[in-house]
C-alpha cells in the first residue's frame, strides 16, 4: 500500500494556513516542475460518482483520457475520492490501467476545500501530466481552488482536448463569447488541468483487461473547512440529459396554461419515446414558471435527445449551446424570423396555442 | 454591526445580447471584435453588484467597485456609481491585456490588499467573453479567505455570511466567516436602475486609477492567455423545413405527418 500523507492539524496548525503557506507556488517552483515533467507521467481522470455508481460523464472523461494517453502511449489512471467506494473501484478498474482510491469518511460528502486538498496532495504524489475532470457544479468550485494551489492554468468547459505532437502541451477547445466563437487554449504548465463538458465525448468502452486498484492510505485533514454547509435544499430530480425526447418552453409560453398544453404534448410523445421530459429556456425559468433544474442552455443542462421540440423559444445563443447536439430539432414560434428556425430541422410558424393541439391530435391518430 | 465594506469586481464585455453578426471573429488576430455593439458591464458582475447594493440597503455598507482593463472604460463603469456604489477603482494598464485567470486574480488581489480592510468580495460567476469562471475563486485562494461559488442569495450576519449556493438540483445553504468571497449567479437578480439621487451624487464620488506600478506589480510576471487558435463557432445552421398550411392548426397537423414520414417518430 502506498502511503500518502495529508497535513494533520495537530502537527501543522489550522488547515487554512497550512495549505496556503506551503502551496502558493513560486515562479521558480513552477518552472522547475515543468522541466521535471516526464513524457511517461500518467493521465489522471477524476471519477464522478452518482448514487454509488459511476456517473455517465465518467465514461466520457475516460474516452477523452484514453485518446490523450494513446497518442504517446501514456498510462491512463483514474482516481476516486470518497468513502466506501470499493464497488466503484471494481467497476472503473475495467476502464483504466490504475485506479487510485482515496477512501475517507470526510470525503463522503462533497466539500470543495477538502476535495481540493486531497487532489492537491495526490497531484504532488503522482505528478500527473494531465488532470481530466468533468465540468460539473462541484468541479466548477473545486478545480479553480486546486489550480490556485498548484499554480497551474485550468481550462473550464472544454469540448475537446488534444496534445500538441511536438511540445506535448494540451490543446483545449472551448466555446467562448457565449458560443459565438471557439478558442483553442494551449496549456504549458503541469499538471495540465481541464474540465470537460458533458456530452462532448462518446462513453469509453470497457478494456480487455482489468486495471490495478491502488488504495492510498491517507489521513485527510478534518480541521474545520473554510465554509460550512448548514442545509441542503433538494431540487426536483430531473434527468434531462437522459431523455430521448424533450419539449422545451420559452418566453412565448407565458403562463401555466401554456405549460399545461406542453405537458399534454409530452403525454402523447410518451407513446413514441421511453423518456420524454419538459425543458425550459432561461427567461422562462427566471419568470418562475419552471424550476431551474429544467433549464436547457449554457448555464443549464446540456442535452442531446433524439428529438428536441422548442416551443416559444426565440433561440438565443445561450439556449442553442445547450441543445445543438440533438438528433432532430423542431421549432414552434410565432415569429418567422426567430433565430431558432435557423437551428431547426422542422419549423412551424404560428401561435403554439393553435399548433400544439393539432399536433397532438395528429400524433394520437398516427400512434 | 459596523457598516461593512463590500468590494465588487466588474469587467466590461461586448454586449452579449447583441446579434450574432456583431461578434466578428478574427482568427488571424485571435480576437473577437465587437461591431456596432457597446461594451457593457458583464451581466453576472451586475448581479454581484446588485447583491452588494441590497446588503448596502440593509447594513449601510460601503460598496467599492473595482475593475481591471487594459484601456479606459470609465464611461461604462460609471454606471456602478449611478446605481449606488460609493467608489470606483480602475486598474488600468496596457499590460493588463489578455491575462490568464491566475494573473488577473493576482492583479485584483494586489488592489484588494491596497484597499486594505473589507468584509466581503463579490464577483460574477463568470465573464461572458472568455467564460473561464475562475478569477473569483483564485482570488480567495490567494487572499486566504473562504469562497462560495454560484450564490443566488446572501445574508450578512455578525462576522459571517449565509449564502444560498446553487447546485445542479436545488441549492445548499453555506455559512462562511468574514472576510469572504462569493461568486454570484444570475438567479440573484438583475441590477437596479439608477436613481436620480444617485446620479446627482455620482459627480462627488471618487474615481481612482491604479497602474501596475501603483500596485507594485512587475508586468513581466504577468502571463497572457495562450490562445493557439480562434475560430467562428462551428456552423449550427440546419436546413429548416417549414411546414405548409392555411392555418397554424393545419401546419401543426402537417408536422405530425411529416415527422412520421421522415421516421423521426
Amino acid at each position: 500500500m502506498c502511503r500518502l500523507f495529508f497535513p494533520d492539524q495537530s502537527i501543522l496548525g489550522p488547515l487554512t494556513d497550512v495549505f496556503r503557506r506551503a502551496v502558493i507556488p513560486t515562479e521558480a517552483g513552477i518552472q522547475k516542475r515543468n522541466e521535471e515533467v516526464n513524457h511517461r507521467d500518467p493521465i489522471l481522470v477524476l471519477v464522478e460518482a452518482e448514487g454509488g455508481r459511476c456517473a455517465p460523464i465518467t465514461f466520457e472523461l475516460l474516452k477523452a483520457g484514453s485518446e490523450l494517453s494513446q497518442e504517446k502511449g501514456d498510462t491512463l489512471c483514474v482516481c476516486i475520492l470518497g468513502h466506501d467506494v470499493s464497488g466503484l473501484a471494481e467497476e472503473i478498474a475495467w476502464y483504466a490501467s490504475r485506479v487510485y482510491v482515496v477512501d475517507d469518511r470526510s470525503l463522503s460528502r462533497f466539500q470543495p476545500d477538502l476535495h481540493a486538498a486531497a487532489l492537491y496532495h495526490l497531484c504532488l504524489y503522482l505528478k500527473p501530466r494531465c488532470l481530466v475532470m468533468g465540468h460539473t457544479y462541484e468541479n466548477l468550485e473545486m478545480a479553480p481552488k486546486l489550480s490556485g494551489r498548484l499554480g497551474t492554468d485550468l481550462v473550464t468547459d472544454c469540448i475537446r482536448v488534444e496534445r500538441d505532437q511536438g511540445t506535448g502541451h494540451l490543446l483545449c477547445t472551448k466555446p467562448v463569447y457565449g458560443g459565438h466563437a471557439q478558442a483553442v487554449f494551449e496549456l504549458d504548465t503541469f499538471p495540465q488541468m481541464v474540465l470537460i463538458r458533458p456530452k462532448g465525448y462518446k462513453p469509453s468502452a470497457k478494456d480487455h483487461s482489468k486495471g490495478e486498484i491502488i488504495p492510498l492510505d491517507c489521513r485527510v485533514d478534518v480541521s474545520p473547512t473554510l465554509s460550512e454547509s448548514i442545509a441542503s435544499v433538494p431540487g426536483e430530480r430531473i434527468n434531462l440529459d437522459q431523455a430521448e425526447a424533450i419539449v422545451s418552453a420559452g418566453r412565448g409560453v407565458r403562463n401555466a396554461e401554456g405549460i399545461g398544453e406542453i405537458k399534454k404534448l409530452i403525454g402523447t410523445l410518451e407513446k413514441y419515446f421511453d423518456r420524454v421530459e419538459l425543458g425550459a429556456s432561461r427567461p422562462l425559468v427566471e419568470s418562475g414558471l419552471l424550476p431551474r433544474s429544467r433549464q436547457v442552455g449554457q448555464t443549464g443542462e446540456r442535452v442531446a435527445p433524439r428529438l428536441y421540440i422548442a416551443v416559444g423559444i426565440s433561440g438565443s445563443i445561450q439556449h442553442l449551446t445547450g441543445m445543438v447536439g440533438s438528433g432532430k430539432i423542431v421549432a414552434v414560434n410565432r415569429d418567422r424570423d426567430a433565430p431558432i428556425f435557423g437551428a431547426a430541422d422542422y419549423g412551424v410558424v404560428g401561435p403554439f396555442e393553435e399548433v400544439l393541439p393539432a399536433l397532438i391530435e395528429g400524433l394520437e391518430e398516427l400512434s | 454591526m459596523k457598516p461593512p465594506t463590500l468590494i465588487v469586481c466588474l469587467k466590461t464585455v461586448p454586449d452579449p445580447e447583441g446579434p450574432p453578426s456583431s461578434f466578428e471573429v478574427h482568427p488571424e488576430l485571435k480576437k473577437v471584435v465587437p461591431s456596432g455593439i457597446p461594451p457593457v458591464i458583464n451581466p453576472y458582475d451586475e448581479n454581484a453588484l446588485e447583491t452588494a447594493l441590497r446588503l448596502k440597503t440593509r447594513w449601510g455598507a460601503r460598496v467599492m467597485a473595482v475593475s481591471l482593463s487594459e484601456k479606459p472604460m470609465v464611461s461604462i463603469l460609471r454606471k456602478a456609481l449611478t446605481v449606488g456604489a460609493d467608489d470606483l477603482i480602475l486598474l488600468e494598464d496596457p499590460n493588463f491585456q489578455d491575462l490568464t485567470s491566475l494573473s488577473t486574480a493576482r492583479v485584483l488581489c494586489a488592489a484588494i490588499k491596497k484597499i486594505g480592510c473589507y468584509e466581503l468580495i463579490l464577483t460574477g460567476r463568470q465573464a461572458v467573453d472568455w467564460e473561464s469562471g475562475q478569477v473569483g475563486l483564485l482570488m480567495a485562494e490567494m487572499l486566504n479567505i473562504p469562497a462560495v461559488n454560484l450564490a443566488q442569495a446572501v445574508a450578512l450576519e455578525e462576522g459571517k455570511i449565509i449564502v444560498e449556493k446553487l447546485k445542479r438540483r436545488g441549492h445548499e445553504v453555506v455559512s462562511a466567516s468574514l472576510p469572504a468571497l462569493i461568486t454570484v449567479s444570475s438567479e440573484a437578480g438583475e441590477l437596479r436602475r439608477p436613481t436620480l439621487r444617485a446620479i446627482q451624487e455620482t459627480r462627488k464620488k471618487p474615481v481612482t486609477v491604479w497602474k501596475a506600478d501603483d500596485l507594485g506589480i512587475d508586468p513581466r510576471g504577468l502571463k497572457k492567455m495562450n490562445i493557439r487558435e480562434l475560430s467562428p463557432a462551428p456552423c449550427r445552421a440546419r436546413a429548416c423545413c417549414f411546414l405548409e398550411g392555411e392555418s397554424a392548426a393545419e401546419r401543426g397537423r402537417n408536422l405530425a405527418l411529416k415527422l412520421r414520414e421522415d421516421r423521426v417518430l
